[in-house]
């Protein structure tokens, strides 16, 4: 199973985008586990999550989180698809790059 | 301007505003804020309780036995915010120091924030008209709550550094000889750093005490705290820092960049002596606090967009924006407006931007008028910053209708803002998918 940690500053809008991709994963019987979590709280999580999204508002810290998280695959969700929320799109996109 | 040179401009922009983000102080500061503001959301709950529904239920005597609830809870909540906020600094910045014993660090700021207070202090005993000077027997709430708030993040903050910078230091560590259990090794390992960084603290503290007859508290609370009050809770002040964390949200960057390390302390000891001087029976004295923001400034989010999803919802036809606006709702309700923000899109859209950054400058300017002219009081009651508009207005002023219909003036002011920007955004919009769809014929 793969896990999909998403990050934003308070963990509360990529909570939406959580719900948005749960769904699209039942929908195509996908097994992942996907969870949102505020910026203070990231490094905690670093360990369980196969790959890191960070909302767009977070962009600033792609550097950062990269320099943190070595091998693991960091990545920042698209405007477009963050402030569209499409859940099932992001969702490909993470497991595309998870291979 | 040209494209070109727009972007040129805002990538320089958002490379300052990465520098101040990353910086590990004020990431400190902002996570530690975080971390505590649940403990003044209950202050506000208990103060809510305490001043404006049991008054509605009992009176006298048994109002007074009643009241005990909420001012225990403020006792531990607001009372005690300067020592809060120290241990969560000093732990916040071992951590973002990557220091692998945070909790030591702690010790060291609590101990510090102590050693740092007067050993005398002036009470007045019940019944007494006169205060009495007690020395060493009590701790006052008035150096560890609210007025030391800003004694707290930087005691906090300073005996951590010299404390994390001294364990570094290799002659200071001592280490135990192999079979010593590895808890009591890691005391050990301390031992030194500990020491030297509280005897600093120390000698300081006394000297400050015995030559200059003050305390860092005093001195930081004067020196600090005030003048930085009167620059950032200023009208013009919080207006300048509010909106630049807004023209930084309007290029994608989260504006608690700029706001959280900022205003949000500021504006938290404001609330929280709000809070306080309610609760003792007096009248709150700051216009400008956290509430104000959330009440008047940032309904719907930052950007005031409820303002903007309801004039799209009336005024507009266009139908991508008003799928966003259907999309953006409900959180937007609940003052998460990303899906608006990066969905109409607002960032990087130039007739957009203008009024996401001006009409919170009008719901701020707004609502301290109604304030300052006596219409309204100002706010009293800590509330999240989640809480929906108008639900915030009242709750955070105990019940005050009038409040509410300040934030429903503002509400219907600055959608009117909206509509015209709206217009220019649609036809821009419209007239950029007419040139993207002749380019792509052209192309095949």
């Amino acid at each position: 199973m793969k896990n999909i940690l998403l990050v934003c500053l308070s963990g509360m809008s990529t909570s939406l985008l959580v719900q948005k991709m749960e769904k699209a994963a039942e929908k195509n019987d996908i097994t992942v586990r996907i969870w949102a979590v505020s910026e203070a709280e990231a490094h905690n999580n670093f360990a369980e999550a196969d790959i890191v999204l960070l909302g767009p508002q977070l962009k600033f810290k792609y550097k950062e989180y990269k320099k943190m998280l070595g091998e693991k695959p960091v990545e920042v969700i698209s405007i477009a698809d963050y402030g569209r929320m499409q859940g099932e799109k992001v969702l490909k996109w993470a497991l595309s790059i998870l291979g | 301007m040209d494209n070109e040179r727009f972007s040129a401009m805002t990538d320089k922009f958002a490379e300052i505003a990465v520098k101040v983000g990353n910086n590990i102080y004020l990431r400190t500061l902002r996570d530690s804020f975080i971390t505590i503001m649940p403990v003044f959301i209950l202050a506000g709950l208990a103060v809510l309780i305490n001043n404006v529904i049991f008054p509605l239920v009992s009176s006298g005597e048994e109002l007074k036995h009643l009241q005990v609830f909420g001012n225990v809870l403020t006792n531990g909540t607001l009372n005690i915010a300067g020592l809060l906020i120290s241990v969560m600094i000093a732990y916040i910045y071992s951590v973002n120091k990557e220091f692998k014993n945070p909790i030591s660090t702690v010790v060291i700021s609590l101990s510090s924030l102590i050693i740092m207070m007067s050993s005398t202090v002036l009470v007045t005993p019940d019944g007494s008209k006169e205060a009495v000077s007690v020395m060493n027997s009590v701790l006052s709430f008035n150096h560890i709550g609210t007025k030391g708030m800003f004694a707290g993040i930087i005691i906090g903050l300073v005996s951590s550094m010299l404390y994390v910078k001294l364990t570094e230091l290799k002659h200071l560590q001592i280490n135990m000889p192999e079979g010593v259990p590895p808890q009591v090794g890691k005391t050990f390992s301390v031992l030194l750093s500990s020491m030297i960084t509280l005897i600093i603290m120390g000698v300081i503290s006394a000297f400050m005490q015995v030559a200059m007859h003050t305390d860092l508290i005093k001195v930081i609370s004067t020196l600090v705290q005030e003048p930085l009050r009167q620059v950032n809770t200023s009208l013009p002040g919080y207006l300048l820092i509010y909106s630049c964390g807004n023209i930084l949200f309007s290029l994608g960057i989260h504006q608690s960049v700029i706001n959280g390390s900022l205003l949000d302390p500021i504006m938290l000891v404001n609330m929280n002596e709000n809070m306080q001087a309610v609760q003792a029976g007096h009248q709150a004295m700051h216009i400008i606090n956290s509430d104000f923001q959330t009440c008047f400034a940032q309904m719907g989010g930052t950007g005031l967009t409820i303002s903007l999803l309801l004039a799209i919802f009336l005024f507009n036809k266009y139908k991508p924006y008003n799928e966003v606006a259907k999309l953006g709702l409900t959180p937007g309700i609940f003052e998460i407006n990303e899906p608006i923000i990066f969905g109409l899109p607002i960032v990087f859209n130039i007739p957009m931007m203008i009024p996401f950054v001006l009409s919170p400058i009008i719901g701020a300017c707004i609502g301290y008028f109604a304030t300052a002219i006596g219409f309204i009081k100002p706010l009293f009651i800590f509330v999240p910053w989640t809480t929906p508009p108008l639900i915030s207005g009242f709750l955070s002023s105990g019940g005050d209708w009038k409040v509410v219909l300040v934030q429903i003036i503002i509400i219907a002011v600055t959608t009117l803002f909206y509509i015209p920007f709206l217009k220019i955004s649609e036809k821009v919009a419209i007239r950029t998918y007419e040139l993207d769809v002749q380019s792509e014929g052209k192309d095949e």
